[in-house]
């Protein structure tokens, strides 16, 4: 089941009254399954936070659709059950770290009795419960954002949509993010996130939207995306006869270097793996090493083709 | 509900803790403070010169809150992105409106009682009776700033904070100019330049309308009903500004 829905999206800015039309996002259409932890990556300017404010409500597209739940994300309706954080922390500098958390949870509507108990639980999560008197304005940016995070962990939402979320924070407090994203992921929480560092999206995503000038480059699963790519099998194998390396060659392999009694093989991706493994058993001859030889995600989304992205 | 009266709430203890606040009370009380001696140098009696004054200053501080608080507020909101935090919730863009003006103007109402305390007692002090038209004055100022307020949250809703001040000083400047618009409607024999300025005059609220300061300082008579009737055309520009300002914010990208 879908519960993040864009259809055919596209906003339009003007950068002044007579400037021209530009496009930042254009005719998009993607999904976030329910239950699902899902990346959003894209270089700068690809239109991802365009696309999480659409998301949130907080500017209206230009054409399309966007529902959350089914509901139209432009209406607070839609809202309900759904944290937004933001690259930011954007917080009431007049306020303590509890007032702040209890202005979210009076927002959200939080049965008043269970307020102080819910404001104490998500403090622990984000370790930050020595702080609770402390104003906002005396907090570090990192304490900050995990003072967001508490405010968007009240209340149990089911939805978590999070624009580039652990940006500017130091390790513990990236480790922290990270070890939370998967617990919530664990509990079958609907995780969609931007990030610019691509481990992020290999350790904690299951699956990833890719964007680039405004356009969806690629929707799937993180493996789906990383078997675009493979690039082949490295081997080694104990030393070959010299009549067996014309046959492998016709499979298509390459050929590496020789130490001794150690060949190094190749198998390019279009190489059939199964008939050489075959072959090489029929020969006796003994596999030392089988590696899996791929392009890294940043390799595959920034370096791979004109465009920059895949 | 729940919604409106939290931002309602937050936005008075945002005003509360800004020193912006203080500054302008403390300037009210200043200027009360030497209007009790300004009565020796007019050639009326000291109370009289003393509730003119008194009265023109409540007017000035309403306005000085409302530009320079009702103003900042809702753009200050916006730039620092802090309505990230209300809005990304489950409340509509109407809570949040309706409860940034109710949190301003009870602040400015409160504000503006302080200031006329202040006001009665150094009328108490130069020995005269206070007098129950002064309370009628206060009230219409509260109202008058309670469409300033409205008209400053209108004006932030689609314009720079120091554009919407500039507007918002420039809206309180006409409104009290409007009935010499409309001496000058009436007066042009050009129909194109009278209609022109009838438009004006009949776009404009009028905040005369809210100016007993002469009745009360000289000691006229008011109209019967006419305290309600400006109450309630307050209460109409109020709604009306929020409004226009609810229709205008719905619709913008933040």
């Amino acid at each position: 089941m879908n519960v993040i829905e864009l259809r055919n999206v596209s906003k339009f800015y003007r950068k002044d009254f007579w400037a021209p039309r530009v496009s930042a996002v254009t005719e998009l259409t993607i999904s976030v399954k329910k239950g699902v932890i899902t990346g959003f990556v894209g270089p700068n300017g690809a239109g991802k936070t365009t696309t999480i404010k659409m998301i949130m409500g907080l500017i209206k597209p230009s054409e399309g659709k966007v529902t959350i739940c089914g509901k139209d994300a432009f209406l607070p309706a839609s809202r309900n059950g759904v944290a937004y954080l933001c690259e930011q922390p954007y917080l009431y500098a007049h306020l303590t770290v509890f007032e702040t958390l209890k202005f979210a949870a009076d927002l959200l509507a939080l049965p008043p009795k269970s307020i102080a108990d819910e404001i104490k639980r998500v403090l622990s999560i984000v370790e930050l419960s020595e702080k609770s008197n402390m104003k906002v304005k005396e907090l570090s940016k990192g304490m900050q954002q995990r003072l967001t995070m508490a405010s968007a962990l009240l209340g149990d939402p089911q939805i978590l949509i999070l624009d580039e979320p652990m940006s500017g924070m130091d390790p513990p407090g990236r480790r922290l993010f990270r070890q939370l994203f998967n617990d919530l992921g664990n509990k079958g929480k609907t995780i969609f996130f931007s990030t610019h560092v691509l481990d992020d999206i290999e350790s904690v995503c299951d699956e990833v939207i890719v964007l680039s000038k405004g356009k969806l480059v690629f929707s799937g699963e993180v493996k789906t995306l990383l078997g675009r790519g493979f690039l082949g099998t490295e081997m080694v194998v104990s030393e070959l006869k010299e009549q067996d390396i014309p046959i492998l060659m016709q499979y298509g392999c390459v050929m590496g270097d020789s130490d001794g009694d150690q060949q190094h093989l190749f198998l390019p991706a279009t190489c059939d793996l199964l008939k050489v493994q075959n072959f090489l058993f029929e020969k006796q001859t003994v596999l030392l090493s089988i590696n899996r030889r791929a392009k890294s995600m940043e390799e595959l989304l920034y370096h791979n083709s004109d465009a920059g992205v895949l | 509900m729940r919604a409106f009266i939290t931002i309602a709430i937050n936005t008075f203890r945002e005003t509360i803790r800004n020193k912006v606040l203080y500054n302008i009370l403390l300037a009210a009380g200043v200027v009360l403070f030497l209007s009790m001696s300004f009565g020796d140098l007019s050639i009326f009696s000291r109370v009289q010169v003393m509730a003119d004054f008194g009265l023109t200053t409540m007017s000035i501080t309403g306005l000085l809150l409302a530009v320079f608080i009702g103003v900042g507020m809702l753009g200050k909101e916006i730039s620092s992105k802090t309505i990230y935090m209300v809005v990304t919730k489950p409340v509509s863009r109407e809570a949040f409106i309706t409860g940034k003006f109710a949190g301003l103007f009870v602040i400015l109402v409160l504000n503006l009682i302080l200031v006329g305390l202040v006001f009665l007692l150094s009328i108490h002090v130069l020995g005269s009776a206070i007098k129950f038209k002064l309370g009628w004055a206060v009230l219409l100022i509260i109202m008058e700033m309670g469409v300033m307020v409205s008209a400053s949250l209108f004006f932030s809703t689609f314009s720079t904070p120091t554009l919407a001040a500039i507007f918002t000083i420039g809206f309180y400047i006409c409104g009290h100019l409007n009935d010499l618009v409309g001496i000058g409607a009436e007066q042009k024999n050009n129909l194109l330049w009278s209609g022109a300025l009838k438009v004006i005059y009949y776009m404009l609220p009028n905040l005369e309308h809210f100016n007993i300061r002469t009745q009360v300082v000289y000691n006229l008579g008011i109209p019967q009903g006419y305290i309600f009737t400006a109450v309630c055309y307050g209460v109409l520009y109020i709604a009306l500004f929020l409004i226009l300002s609810i229709m205008f914010f719905s619709e913008k990208d933040l």
